[in-house]
Order: C-alpha cells, then structure tokens, then sequence
C-alpha cells in the first residue's frame, strides 16, 4: 500500500508538471518551456498537492475528534466560513487580503461552533456536527445574497467557492507547507491515542488518554489546515471525506498509517483532478476543480458504498 | 474480589465511575495512602483498570489491536513494544480469545466482544480492576474460566465488580457492597449475608438453600 501510494504520488506529480495547455517535454525543455513549467505550472501543481495533503489531513483529524466517518472540513461548517470572509473580502475589494479574511472566517466559524458544542469544558460530538451544519447553511445563505447585492462580482465569487489553482504563487506553497508541517508534526506523536479515540469516551480515558486536550489539538489542527486551503484554492468538496475512507477501506486504520497515507493521497488525487480540469476542455479553458472533485468523487464515494457496504457498516 | 450488587439505578455504576475518577465527586479516597483527586490522569490509569458498562468502537479495528490498546500506560505513547505485544497475546489466551485476533471487533457476538474487552482491561495490568457488568452476555463456560483467572490473581489484585446474577456473586466473591437508592447500605464479607438484609436491598424476598457447602439462592416476590 505505502508503494502504491508512492508510485500514485510520482505519477500524478509528473503527468501533472508535463501536460497542460502547453506540453512539456521534461527531458528536452526550450527556454519557453522551461519558464511557463517554473513559473506556473510547478507553483500550481505544488499548491494543488498541498491543498489536496491539507484536506485529506483535516478531514482525518476531524474524524478522530467528532468520532463521525462522515466529519470533515465541510460537515463542521469550516469551508464554509472561511468561504464567507473570503467572499467579504471580494465584496469590499481588499482581493489582497482575501486568505486573512478566510482564515478570519474560519477561525470565527470554528470558535463559534466549538462554543455551542462546548458543554462543561467537553465537546459533544453531536451537538459539533449539528452546529456546523447549522453554519454552513447560513454562510451559504450570506454568499448567495452577497452574490445577489453585486453583478459585477458574481463570476469572480462563483469560480472562488468551487476551488481552483490559478493565483497559485511559490509564495503560498511555502506558507501552505509550513501550515501541514506544523499541524501533521504537532499531532504525529499522538497516533496511539488517536486510536484509543475511536473507543467511547470512558474508555479512552481511563485507558490513560487525555481527551478533551486531545480533541481540541487536533479541532485546531484541523481548521488551521481547513483555514489554509480554502483561503488559497476556494471550497473544494469530498476530498477530506474520499481521500480517508478510500484508504481505510484499503486497510490502513490505525493513525501511524492513516495520517501520513491521508496527505500522501491527497495530494495525488488533488493534483490529478486539477490535471483533468485543466485539460479536458478545449481551447486552453480550464473547469473549476471542485466540479471534477465532486463528480468523480462521487461517482467512485458511491461505488464503494454499494460495493463495500458491509466494512462501512463494522465502521460504527 | 469484591462484589457491588444491587438494582438498575442504585448507584453501582455511578460509584465505579467515581473511583475511576471518571466523574466529579466531592469527598475523596486514597490508593496507597496518595489522595485519588491529586493522581495525573496518566497516573489513575497506571493503577485502576476500568471496564465501562457499554464500550463501543467506530473504528474497524482487529481484536488483537483492541486488545493491544490497552497497554498503552505502559508504552511509550508512541510505539507498543516486543513485550507489549507478547503481553496482549498471553493474556489473549487466558482469557480464551486468541482465536478471535483477527477478526473484526465489530463483527464479533456481543459475548465474544465483552471477553475481548476484558482481555483489554486486565491487560493494563493495574492492582484495580473496576469491572462493570463484565459477565453480560458471556456463556456460563466462558463466566466460570473468567472467575477463575480473577481467584488466582485475587492476592495481588483489588478487583471489584458489578454484577446482578446473585447465585453467581455468593458462590465466587468473599466481599459485597450493596447498594440501594443511591446509598451504600451494606459493606459485608460473605457471613453477613442474611436472607433479610438481601430482601431489604433488592426488594424482593430472598431465600438461601445449603447444600454440601454450597450456597443457592432463590427469589420470588414480596
């Protein structure tokens, strides 16, 4: 599994930095070539590897903390949020800002929801997810009458919340970087108690795990992650949802597999899926990336659903 | 081997989830002479192995890494050693469950589950054992060869357990705590046991029957 995970990773990597609205012989490169490959393209595969790694990671974390296969950066109501101080800062025109005011979204959105479900200095599973939903609802809501209040913005709002690549710079690659190094480092030395987190409360903690320390490392970890990616690249749905149940159901269940399989598979499918929806139209036009990622996504969600329904089920 | 008996909400529960330091009580105990509220939770765990009434897992874990899990006070947090795993396949065998390590623990019968959780608690290997209901649908087999395995490590162990099948606690346990309404009415070794007293806690009228050193119990209705 590790090997295939390494192979997939190479390979969209390179098919990713090769093919596009213009072709890239990597062995042969003109000084043209060589520039449109360093100077976009490889900013922009990277920042969709990364976005790809970065909700992959979240949607794992956020499993872990609301004890919920079905819990990722969407489900908490995060995206959304942070798609709502985005759209704000498109609506102001401060454009320059516009990943502060996603990340200003999102953190509002994850206090906020992470209040409501606090409850005596603990986090009910529950109550998060029906907070979160609650959130995404409004802030869909408020981005919709925004996008009703100005004509002129609406386009520039649309293809913003469903995700693409094109403002990639090396700039927030290196930033995007930094935010998984430092979340995946802060929760790698805690995969036995991630494991111990998918027994029932009492369990856990009298088995010796910190609960409620646990879960609000990892709720931070993960909307800092959340925060990251959505101010970069928009709502790009299913990743953080597929990219973990696909590799469980390949086997890898406990943490010290999961996690780091999550962003390696991330960021191969993410750079594969902006492959596709950059090439697959005519004429240099590119597709926003959350319709490849939701369609494929769920075409391949719904497969195993009906196929694998039974290892689903011993899920819960 | 200590007994807490008594009817659904009584308190047993309730009292086992305090000494687990699971719930906030006023008051307070001692283990070895060190105030229970000032242990770490890290060090409550290394002492008292607790098994909760209903555990449930959303993972599609293996038995043998259930099993596993439970040595984890005794890792290092972030790897189970050799000696951890040769621990988690002894005491699998013990309790008769080896057979079982492969498979899915949310595949297993409710009886097999409650053996591997089990298997799990005394697997943290603490001098307590708090055990909430652990015979629940396990066979009268499995149940004596359980009872057993606590009689020979009774010496060096406090186990206390909650359990409801009277015959049963009478004949393996020496010391009883009896609950009633939220209160501990009864703390007794097994000669202060009267027909009365077991009448008064349970509500029903309780008879004993001897026979050849060996207590039977009978119930019927006020």
């Amino acid at each position: 599994m590790r090997f295939i995970l390494a192979a997939a990773l190479a390979l969209a990597f390179i098919a990713a930095i090769s093919a596009g609205a213009v072709k890239i012989d990597l062995l042969s490169m003109s000084e043209m070539e060589r520039n449109i490959l360093f100077d976009v393209r490889l900013p922009r595969v990277l920042l969709a590897g990364l976005v790809g790694a970065a909700l992959a990671l979240s949607g794992v974390l956020f499993q872990y903390v609301m004890k919920n296969p079905l819990a990722d950066s969407f489900t908490t109501g995060v995206s959304a949020s942070s798609a709502m101080g985005a759209v704000t800062a498109i609506m102001l025109g401060l454009m320059p800002y516009l990943p502060l005011f996603a990340l200003a979204g999102g953190i509002a959105g994850l206090y906020l929801v992470y209040r409501i479900a606090s409850y005596r200095g603990r986090i009910q599973p529950i109550t998060m997810l029906l907070a979160g939903i609650v959130l995404s609802t409004f802030a869909s809501a408020t981005i919709s009458f925004m996008k009703f209040l100005s004509d002129d913005a609406v386009s520039s709002i649309i293809f913003w919340l469903m995700g693409g690549f094109q403002a990639a710079t090396p700039l927030k690659d290196l930033i995007l970087f930094a935010v998984i190094c430092v979340s995946f480092l802060s929760v790698r030395g805690d995969y036995l108690r991630l494991d111990i987190l998918c027994f029932d409360d009492t369990t856990a903690s009298s088995t010796g795990v910190d609960v409620n320390r646990l879960r609000k490392k990892l709720f931070f970890a993960a909307a800092l992650l959340t925060s990251f990616s959505v101010g970069y690249a928009g709502i790009i749905g299913f990743v953080g949802l597929i990219i973990p149940h696909i590799l469980r159901l390949g086997n890898l269940v406990k943490a010290s597999y999961l996690l780091p399989a999550s962003l390696a598979g991330g960021a191969a499918f993410m750079m594969a899926t902006d492959l596709i929806a950059r090439t697959i139209l005519q004429g240099g036009q590119e597709l926003p990336v959350g319709v490849i990622t939701s369609s494929i996504g769920g075409v391949f969600f719904l497969y195993l659903l009906i196929k694998r329904r039974k290892e689903l089920f011993y899920f819960n | 081997m200590i007994a807490v008996l008594g009817n659904n909400g009584s308190g047993k529960s309730t009292f086992l989830n305090v000494m687990a330091g699971l719930l906030e009580f006023t008051g307070g105990y001692s283990i070895d002479g060190m105030p229970f509220k000032k242990m770490a939770q890290a060090e409550s765990a290394r002492r008292i192995g607790f098994l909760p009434q209903e555990a449930a897992l959303n993972m599609p874990f293996d038995a043998f890494y259930v099993v596993l899990t439970g040595r984890f006070i005794h890792s290092d947090g972030r790897m189970y050693s050799g000696g951890d795993i040769a621990c988690t396949e002894e005491v699998m065998k013990r309790f008769d469950v080896f057979h079982l390590r492969d498979r899915l623990f949310n595949a297993l019968s409710g009886g097999e589950k409650q053996r591997v959780l089990l298997a799990r608690v005394m697997n943290m290997d603490t001098d307590i054992f708090l055990l909430d209901e652990p015979f629940s649908g396990v066979d009268i087999l499995h149940q004596i060869k359980i009872v057993d395995i606590f009689r020979r490590i009774r010496k060096e162990k406090i186990i206390i357990v909650v359990i409801h099948d009277l015959s049963f606690a009478i004949q393996h346990f020496s010391r009883f705590l009896l609950f009633r309404e939220g209160r501990l009415l009864y703390d007794m070794k097994k000669d202060g046991l009267s027909a009365g007293r077991l009448s008064e806690v349970f509500g029903v009228r309780v008879g004993f029957a001897e026979q050849d050193e060996r207590m039977f119990v009978y119930t019927e209705e006020m």
